[in-house]
């Protein structure tokens, strides 16, 4: 079934309204399970603006997580006698400006590499970003950066972050589905699917990769300003995570790489499996995770959706009998 | 030179030494459907990339509608109204036939743009219109052809050049393209084809260039190119004699 745009809409938002009760009626250990799937959904998501898509699939975007959360706190702890809510939004702006910034003076060099070497050029941009943080002692990574609390006084942080990590998400998938929408949005697709050929018809390819690089950055980085205030205290290892580059890749081949809804659907499942179900595994957790990632990308390389997709097409006649 | 929808002057490209394009020198007139042929190598393929900005010229001009397009980015020379069917069909191969063609009309010339209204035009006038839904990477070679086509049209450019698009088709296939073609020309679009087969060419073209080894060694009009003598040397060849 294919929904309209205000039925999208809508059925994004009555998701959003349902998920919000979570903290009311869920015991705390699901709320921080919540938090986690939430956050990882909206990173997720904003990952695919570039990597899914425009194919471009960095295996770097916690360099952002940690840009925007290191800025956001270096700010913030020199700002005193404000109320919490515009603290934490000075955080937000700050940190997403400071990977806007970043990511808009990298495209130029960075975008002109595709694929494989993409991805990897992005792992050392994320490994330079934690070693400049770690080794300069302006930012504290090694010692480790206090974040002001930004929490209202009578309601559980967890709570409250979990709300926040949700209104974050929620904006994040919005912002996803009007560029998806667009002309901007058809663009992109072109050059995941055929850069060359979309060069040919028009497309500023250019141009759009290094806006939905940024777009996606800047998104990224404001989702680790959250991170940053949730944890409280982040150093240089809490947020330059090479599992984190690595998660953001998998969510989108297990939901469905290029679509909307498939990063969402990744990180909510992956969490749950990691979190929930093989929680109890200790060690061997990470190799039934691992084990799990090879048998869905071998026997659904589409994810999730992917699989929806098929069936669908499935029914359809064939073109040759359709002459 | 007279002044055509474009005009190619003394266009070279050099690579590493070898000369793809040497000193060519013509202008399409508009509406008119004129073939590029020659041997293979003869760099009909690189003057497409010349024309559409894919690759640089080492010398030489190229002017569209009366503009200097030589060294504009390949998207811009899109914006300006040159499209391009590829020899290889290159389809957008994870999205809808329709999508494919969407995309070229919500790109492609600058200007006000009825995306609905073109998308359908286009996937019409190719002949693609009840394969419309379906996925690109499901049609046959003879459709994928099709499909190219239509999406270059979308774009709405006012030249259409066209790479081989009867290339691997058989004769039924071949009848139909040269059809959509033909439509495309009647739509006002200018076509500039490069073409192997040569009943195709003499049907269709109002007028036919001739390359060999990058030079331009023959223009004018099937009858007088196909009785040329330097181009039966070079690629027509003579008819066999008959058997006795």
């Amino acid at each position: 079934m294919k929904l309209n745009p205000t039925q999208t809409l809508l059925a994004m938002l009555a998701a959003a309204v349902i998920l919000a009760f979570g903290p009311l009626v869920l015991p705390p250990f699901y709320v921080r399970v919540g938090q986690l799937m939430v956050y990882s959904a909206g990173l997720a998501v904003a990952w695919a603006i570039l990597g899914g898509f425009a194919g471009y699939a960095s295996f770097g975007n916690a360099a952002f997580i940690g840009v925007g959360a290191f800025a956001a706190g270096l700010v913030e702890g020199n700002i005193s006698g404000i109320a919490p809510p515009l603290l934490l939004l000075v955080g937000l702006v700050v940190g997403g400006a400071c990977c806007g910034v970043l990511s808009a003076a990298i495209s130029y060099p960075i975008l002109r590499l595709r694929g494989t070497f993409f991805a990897i050029a992005m792992l050392g941009v994320s490994h330079v970003c934690a070693e400049v943080t770690n080794n300069i002692d302006f930012f504290q990574g090694s010692l480790g950066l206090n974040f002001p609390s930004v929490v209202p006084g009578d309601i559980d942080p967890a709570n409250y972050f979990y709300w926040l990590y949700l209104a974050g998400g929620l904006a994040v998938l919005l912002i996803a589905w009007q560029i998806r929408r667009s002309r901007f949005g058809a663009g992109l697709l072109s050059i995941r699917e055929d850069e060359d050929t979309a060069r040919m018809l028009g497309v500023p390819t250019e141009r759009y990769k290094r806006l939905a690089f940024v777009i996606s950055a800047v998104l990224t980085g404001m989702l680790g300003v959250i991170y940053g205030h949730s944890l409280g205290y982040i150093t240089t290892e809490s947020v330059y995570r090479d599992d984190t580059n690595l998660s953001l890749i998998v969510y989108s081949m297990l939901g469905g790489m290029g679509t909307l809804f498939g990063p969402v659907i990744g990180a909510f499942a992956l969490v749950f499996i990691t979190q929930v179900l093989l929680a109890r595994l200790l060690d061997f957790h990470l190799f039934a995770t691992g084990l799990l990632l090879v048998i869905l990308v071998l026997a659904a390389p589409g994810g999730v959706l992917g699989v929806t997709r098929s069936f669908s097409l499935r029914r359809r006649p064939s073109p040759v009998a359709a002459e | 030179m007279s002044t055509g929808i474009l005009t190619v002057d003394r266009l070279s490209k050099n690579f590493r030494g070898l000369a793809a394009i040497a000193e060519v020198s013509f202008a399409i007139q508009p509406r008119s459907i004129t073939s590029i042929i020659g041997p293979n190598g003869a760099g009909k393929s690189t003057l497409f990339n010349l024309i559409t900005g894919y690759v640089e010229p080492s010398a030489g001009e190229i002017h569209f509608h009366g503009r200097r397009i030589t060294g504009l980015a390949t998207n811009r020379i899109a914006e300006l109204g040159i499209a391009r069917a590829f020899q290889i069909a290159r389809p957008f191969r994870d999205l809808s036939v329709h999508e494919n063609v969407r995309i070229g009309a919500l790109f492609g010339k600058a200007g006000a743009r009825d995306v609905a209204a073109t998308t359908g035009k286009s996937l019409e006038l190719a002949g693609i219109g009840h394969l419309a839904q379906q996925p690109a990477n499901a049609l046959t070679v003879g459709q994928l052809r099709h499909l190219e086509v239509a999406r270059a049209i979308a774009t709405r450019g006012d030249l259409l050049l066209a790479d081989e698009p009867c290339a691997g088709l058989n004769p039924t296939e071949t009848a139909a393209m040269i059809d959509v073609l033909r439509r495309v020309r009647a739509d006002g679009v200018t076509v500039v084809l490069v073409e192997h087969d040569m009943p195709s060419v003499m049907e269709i073209s109002d007028r036919i260039l001739v390359l060999d080894a990058g030079r331009l060694i023959a223009d004018g009009a099937p009858a007088e190119v196909a009785s040329n003598p330097q181009v039966i040397a070079a690629y027509l060849g003579s008819p066999e004699p008959e058997a006795a």
